[in-house]
């Protein structure tokens, strides 16, 4: 079992995982037919920099994207053990999560796409 | 003195006893300590409270994948089947879990916002198609230089 799981391990390094994902990142058809941002555009450059640790390029790019994976885990946790106030954190997250990604949307909108 | 001493004690162990009750809740739940490991006993959990808990959180992360589609379908689906629930706990409030009813209204408010999110997307889309034209909007060329006579005004 262990040889089983060094060989997928030294086979499958992180970089080559990496490079992987870069080069097969979903297209936004929002963006490809208007050339405007969707509300969802850069959550997945977002992942791959967080992967490469890169935090601050991460939030840059989408700072809902670590408030997202939190929420997603303590989501899980939550099903799994039923924390007293789970669903109450969970809501208040989600709630977060959707004024972030509205303010930045709009931010990024105003900025760099309209003026 | 010492017969003193002792009545003074006496009350002592007195308030003991109740922290002990209440030390099993946390533990178990709200169910008597002779439960067993699952306290709920003789509650289940609602059928669908987990399913529109996890619908309601993956409609914000695809609010915007293939139009936002697939977040509108999510969220109508959870809140159709959380309304069902919804009757259910109503009905029968003894036989179901309370945690499982505050997960299927987390879900619900949850598919709620997801549902506002993508339907914004898909008016603010069609509206933009309607008012600018399906030619401008579709093209990116085109959007970019309706952009650009924006700015030059």
């Amino acid at each position: 079992m262990m040889l089983y799981l060094s060989i997928v391990i030294s086979t499958l390094n992180v970089k080559s995982l990496l490079d992987w994902l870069q080069a097969h990142l979903l297209a936004c058809p929002i963006k490809s037919l208007s050339g405007l941002d969707c509300p969802g555009c850069g959550f997945q450059r977002s992942v791959i920099a967080l992967l490469q640790g890169d935090l601050s390029r991460s939030v840059q790019l989408y700072p809902a994207t670590i408030p997202l994976i939190g929420m997603g885990i303590f989501a899980f946790a939550h099903l799994k053990l039923d924390f007293k106030h789970g669903a109450l954190v969970i809501k208040i997250f989600y709630i977060a999560i959707s004024i972030i990604i509205l303010t930045k949307y709009i931010y990024k909108i105003i900025t760099y796409q309209l003026i | 003195m010492s017969e003193e001493q002792l009545p003074q004690e006496t009350p002592q162990p007195a308030p003991t006893p109740n922290p002990q009750p209440s030390y099993p809740p946390p533990h178990g739940g709200f169910p008597p300590p002779n439960a067993g490991h699952f306290g709920q006993g003789m509650q289940q959990s609602l059928p669908n409270a987990t399913l529109v808990l996890v619908f309601g959180i993956i409609s914000i992360l695809t609010c915007c994948c293939f139009y936002g589609v697939i977040s509108l379908i999510l969220s109508i689906v959870a809140l159709v089947v959380s309304k069902k629930d919804r009757a259910l706990y109503a009905a029968y409030p003894q036989t179901y879990t309370a945690s499982s009813y505050k997960n299927l209204n987390a879900g619900r408010v949850c598919a709620i916002i997801g549902l506002i999110l993508s339907a914004l997307l898909i008016i603010s889309f069609v509206i933009a198609g309607f008012v600018l034209g399906w030619s401008v909007v579709t093209d990116q060329q085109a959007m970019k230089e309706f952009l650009e006579s924006l700015q030059h005004n």
